[in-house]
């Protein structure tokens, strides 16, 4: 395991296994997001007090998930690459920003606009929506440090600990609808063997999760790859790969 | 009439201009995210090219 860990770190390795994996991660998000699309627009039902406007949840939500997952996993993986040293987990954790930053912007954009039928406003200085803006400012404060050194190391070595520092925002918006009386609704999905919702309903949510997830995975890979060609620009392997001799 | 009441001939009635655009605008955000993968790899690529042919010189 240890081995195989340290082989991942090499950034040839690192490069060629970016390369294999991508098919497997588009390939899997087509198929999800088609039959989650199909599932939730189509087949699912209306619900029964909010009507249509409910079928904004199959990208509010996986969306609103992923903002999180992928800062939690920015910050683990830029942490390993602070303390170790590890160059591939400053490229993932660099990569992911952008991507994360994306989702989170998802999730607000398609909150103000269910919020606008459901509450008559498009936004409300709630607990859970004001920690939402909060983790964006976080994700492109990081961007912006990690582009503001010359050098990647310390560029990495700086936003790694913002990123860390971060991280208190995480449990702040999953529990801001139990801690303060929020205007946004609680979790439907707060205990998965008895779920709150029609099964109709809760698969498109579920395939929509996992096909946001194969997204993640495909943009970070689609990205990761050059960044490592960057980074390596004066090693032997990537001349021989760019120039095709 | 607002704009909401003017598209509700769309699938999902009163509701479809809400639909459609919280999908509008997350489909724009991911397409933009492919743009600028695909953008940055061919730049990545043609500044390499350029940098070994300039120091081959």
């Amino acid at each position: 395991m240890w081995k195989w860990i340290q082989k991942l770190a090499s950034p040839k390795v690192f490069f060629e296994t970016t390369n294999k994996l991508i098919p497997w991660f588009l390939w899997p998000f087509i198929g999800l997001i088609l039959l989650g699309l199909y599932w939730g627009l189509v087949v699912a039902p209306a619900d029964y007090q909010q009507g249509e406007s409910f079928r904004i949840m199959y990208i509010h939500v996986p969306s609103a998930w992923m903002s999180m997952l992928v800062y939690f996993i920015m910050a683990v993986v830029g942490g390993i690459g602070l303390i170790w040293q590890i160059k591939m987990a400053q490229v993932v954790a660099k990569v992911s920003a952008p991507i994360g930053a994306s989702f989170t912007l998802i999730a607000l954009a398609t909150g103000a606009i269910w919020g606008k039928p459901m509450w008559g406003a498009w936004w409300v200085w709630d607990a859970r929506l004001t920690s939402e803006l909060i983790l964006l400012f976080l994700y492109l404060a990081y961007i912006s440090l990690n582009n503001a050194f010359d050098d990647p190391k310390t560029a990495s070595k700086a936003s790694s600990i913002l990123a860390i520092v971060g991280l208190v925002n995480l449990p702040i918006i999953h529990y801001s609808v139990k801690w303060w009386n929020t205007l946004h609704q609680g979790s439907i999905l707060e205990d998965i063997s008895k779920p709150s919702v029609h099964p109709d309903m809760l698969w498109p949510l579920l395939i929509m999760v996992f096909a946001f997830q194969f997204l993640y995975g495909l943009l970070l890979l689609l990205n990761a790859r050059d960044e490592i060609l960057v980074r390596e620009q004066n090693s032997r392997w990537v001349r021989e790969l760019v120039t095709g001799e | 009439m607002t704009l909401a009441e003017t598209l509700s001939y769309l699938p999902y009635g009163k509701y479809a201009f809400y639909i459609w655009l919280s999908y509008g605008v997350t489909f724009l955000v991911i397409a933009e995210l492919f743009v600028r993968a695909s953008r940055n790899h061919k730049k990545v690529h043609f500044d390499l090219k350029n940098k070994y042919a300039r120091e081959d010189d």
